[in-house]
């Protein structure tokens, strides 16, 4: 199956996937409502996104009381909108924290791998998210781990990095 | 302090997308008076946007409004205008500009300046264009705009703190990390009313010119921290706007004169600039490196392989030439710097005889901490240095400190002198136009400015025409018009000889407006050096309109004229319109040598009045200038009978 395969140490951190998630999700440019999410690592210095991986396990999909979080046809678990009760189980289920709740339309809402074209992966000038076709995986364990690392360093060494 | 948050308008910024307005704007200004505590909400019509579109375009006409000729850059009623524009948080590269308009503190004129980030992104997800402050707190105070809410706060935590610490403590006050919340901020400079202190933010970025960080410390206003808000920007034609975007980013990939931005952002100005004599170097006393210098370190891939690199791009930027970076060796070995655009090597580095690119990386970061203006740092850092050197400035004057060219640690010390205005430092705090006033005598010829009081960039402008005439005419407190990015879209040539006097003036003139309109998009410098056709697809794309590049020219050369008419009414005539003696001195060496820019001056502002139609004498607009951009209305102010005196 084709992933969205994250590559940590590419990123810039300029957000680009978040807008033209938003754009594919609302039809707007809203990057609150984008499903995936960039973030910070050692303080300021360093950016990765993360999005749902499509686990293997499917915890949102086992969890969810009503049936609404199925299988499409390019792999993504994706949530009914007309079967959401908006219960968030499938919220706390998630281990990566990567399906969100929207309080105004009360319904879960996740990545769908845009369909089999994922607009994030468009959209990075960086190629720091390609689709391919690849094991799923934890993308920034490692990443996370090593400039947490290098972070402690620098505050060891005294250096204001906020 | 905390204010309540008044909103008196009809228009709550916390509407849905607004349907009725055009694409990319949010609609509201943010109104904050710091003197009562009031912040207000502005709703501003379709008509106004298309008329004064954001950014420089907008701050322009507010100054020319609000700021009359008795308020000086100090006065509690000079305004603050921190705006963005329409393409601000639209997926257009390097779309989070900020301009920042004001009456400055160096030429106590008007002033547009700009800086990218995150400013522009998060406050028009937060739901506002742009916020305009006037009025001075009591107490030192921060703005915190967070989804269409405001508010003043106390900042007596913040007091003292560089302006990476204050984003530090403002990001874990809020509990916002990284770009959840931009940060624009003064550092003791700008509280301590260093006349040449920055406003800067988001680590790195830096609207410098002008003083504008002097202004918001006559305020009492610390920092402006802006959460990235929840709401949504609507686009008028999506898909075009998408097309644009990738137009744009295709043009800067593979255009000569923007691929080498691209790859290695402005790294390559060193060598470049220097095979063209315009490297300034110790105080333009001289065009060639000092001995020993290693050049071969100065070809930008060397310059990046030297330290660890962490890219750190601006809002929807795909540019990837802004980094962090590591110090490897040295005294300051593992401190986090940032990459030092080419301004800053010039700056912190070959103006005061540093060739070193460790030390001037670290030392461009304390003048971005500590928040003064990195080219006017140069010109005064490199004027103490060559004074002491030739005996015109004693060790006692200086409170017992030696300047050496290129002796960083040195200037770093200088640098806390005058943010504490201790000793000295209060007499180079007002920039070296006033100091070598001061001080007078032999001195006084050493010093680089222009005759308004801006500083010159960092070149050397005596192989620059072009940016000498700009920045001595220019009426946005520098160079006004820049380099052309394609000239022939203006049918100018695509080269000119840049010691023809003629050509030169008639070059920057054409181009005058160009970047007014730049400057008035919310994108940056860099990303906008494409086709015009290119920006005003964005830009139609985005708001609906049907914008061209006749349209484009006009609304930046009516934005220069308010911006002349302001200068003018605040007594900034064309009699200050020329160079200071080093300034405009003839290079003794290197590419240059001997070419005497100041025998061709009055030439080149007799082309540059004729092309750019204002009047040679007086400096105004002529009457039908103004009444061919629509500005009639600004002919009995500019020609009535009280000024026929001039
Ligand atoms: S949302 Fe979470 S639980 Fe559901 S498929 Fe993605 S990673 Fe697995
Ligand atoms: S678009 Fe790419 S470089 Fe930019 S934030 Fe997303 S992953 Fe990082």
């Amino acid at each position: 199956m084709k992933v969205l395969r994250i590559i940590p140490e590419r990123c810039t951190g300029c957000m680009r996937c978040e807008l033209a998630c938003s754009y594919v999700q609302t039809g707007t440019f809203q990057p609150a409502r984008s499903v995936i999410r960039v973030a910070p690592f050692e303080a300021h210095t360093s950016y990765a996104p993360y999005t749902c991986p499509q686990c293997a396990e499917g915890w949102c999909m086992t969890a969810c009381p009503v049936g609404a979080i199925t299988i499409s046809p390019v792999g993504a678990k994706i949530v009914l909108d007309d079967q959401c009760v908006g219960c968030k189980l499938c919220t706390i289920a998630c281990p990566y924290g990567t399906i969100f709740y929207n309080p105004e339309t009360q319904k879960a809402f996740k990545c769908d791998l845009c369909g089999g074209a994922p607009a994030c992966a468009e959209a990075c000038p960086t190629s720091a998210i390609e689709y391919v076709e690849a094991e799923t995986g934890d993308w920034l364990g490692v990443f996370a781990a090593t400039r947490a690392a290098r972070h402690h360093e620098m505050q060891v060494a005294g250096a204001e990095v906020g | 302090m905390r204010y309540p948050v008044i909103e008196e308008s009809t228009v709550r910024s916390d509407d849905p997308v607004r349907q009725d307005l055009p694409g990319g704007y949010a609609g509201s200004l943010l109104r904050v008076d710091l003197t009562s505590g009031r912040i207000w909400t502005q709703p501003w019509t379709p008509a106004e946007m298309r008329q004064y579109l954001g950014g420089a375009g907008l701050g322009a006409q507010l100054l020319w409004e609000e700021v009359p000729a008795e308020v000086g850059w100090d006065h509690p009623d000079n305004r603050l205008i921190l705006a963005t524009g329409p393409l601000a948080g639209l997926p257009v590269w390097g779309t989070g500009g900020l301009s920042v308009v004001t009456r400055g503190a160096m030429t106590n004129g008007a002033t547009s300046t700009q800086a990218n980030g995150f400013f522009g992104a998060c406050l028009k997800y937060s739901g506002f264009d742009a916020i305009v402050v006037q009025g001075q707190a009591s107490r030192w105070v921060y703005l915190s705009v967070h989804d269409g809410v405001a508010e003043l706060r106390d900042a007596a935590f913040l007091l003292g703190k560089d302006t990476w610490q204050t984003q530090d403590a403002l990001h874990a006050r809020h509990g916002l990390p990284g770009h959840q919340m931009s940060v624009y901020s003064i550092g003791p400079a700008g509280e301590n009313l260093v006349r040449f202190a920055a406003i800067a933010g988001d680590y790195g970025h830096v609207a410098s010119k002008n003083g504008c960080g002097a202004v918001m410390g006559a305020k009492r206003l610390k920092a402006v921290a802006i959460a990235r808000g929840t709401k949504a920007l609507r686009a008028a034609d999506p898909q075009g706007l998408f097309q644009a975007a990738d137009e744009i980013a295709y043009d800067l990939k593979t255009n000569p004169t923007a691929k080498s931005l691209y790859e290695y952002g402005t790294l390559w100005g060193v060598l470049n600039l220097h095979g063209q004599g315009a490297l300034p170097i110790k105080n333009y006393t001289t065009n060639i490196p000092p001995e020993g210098t290693d050049l071969a370190a100065w070809e930008a891939p060397s310059l990046r392989q030297g330290f660890d690199h962490r890219g750190h791009q601006c809002n929807a930027c795909g540019m990837h030439h802004c980094h962090m970076q590591v110090i490897p060796t040295g005294p300051h070995r593992g401190e986090l710097v940032d990459e030092p655009e080419y301004e800053g090597w010039a700056g912190a580095g070959w103006a005061i005889g540093c060739t070193d690119p460790v030390a001037i990386s670290w030392l461009n970061t304390q003048v971005d901490r500590a928040c003064v203006d990195v080219n006017e740092f140069g010109w005064v850092i490199g004027w103490v240095m060559e004074c002491q050197e030739k005996g015109y400035l004693t060790k006692e004057q200086l409170g017992g400190l030696e300047l050496r060219w290129g002796d960083v640690e040195a200037a770093a010390r200088l640098l806390h002198m005058i943010n504490q205005r201790q000793g000295f430092g209060t007499v180079l705090a007002e920039g070296v136009k006033r100091a070598a006033e001061t001080v007078g005598g032999p001195a006084a010829a050493c010093a680089i400015y222009t005759g308004k009081g801006s500083s010159p960039r960092g070149h050397d402008h005596r192989a620059r025409w072009e940016e000498m005439l700009d920045t001595c005419t220019g009426s946005t407190g520098t160079l006004e018009t820049g380099p052309p990015v394609h000239p022939t879209e203006f049918g100018m040539p695509a080269r000119i000889n840049p010691f023809d006097p003629d050509a030169v003036a008639k070059n920057v003139g054409t181009h005058l407006g160009r970047r007014h309109f730049e400057d008035s998009l919310g994108a940056c410098i860099f990303t906008t050096r494409t086709l015009m056709e290119n920006l005003c697809r964005a830009l139609s794309a985005a708001t609906g309109w049907e914008y061209r590049k006749e349209e484009a020219m006009h609304f930046g050369r009516r934005t220069a004229v308010l911006l002349r008419a302001f200068d003018l009414r605040c007594g900034l005539g064309p009699e200050l319109e020329r160079p200071s003696p080093r300034y405009g001195s003839i290079p003794v060496d290197g590419p240059a040598k001997g070419q005497d820019v100041a025998r061709h001056w009055e030439q080149m502002l007799d082309v540059w009045y004729e092309t750019v139609g204002y009047d040679r004498k007086t400096g105004r607009p002529l009457p039908e200038t103004l009444r061919a951009l629509g500005l009639d209305d600004l002919i009995p102010v500019l020609w009535g009978p009280e000024n026929r005196r001039r």
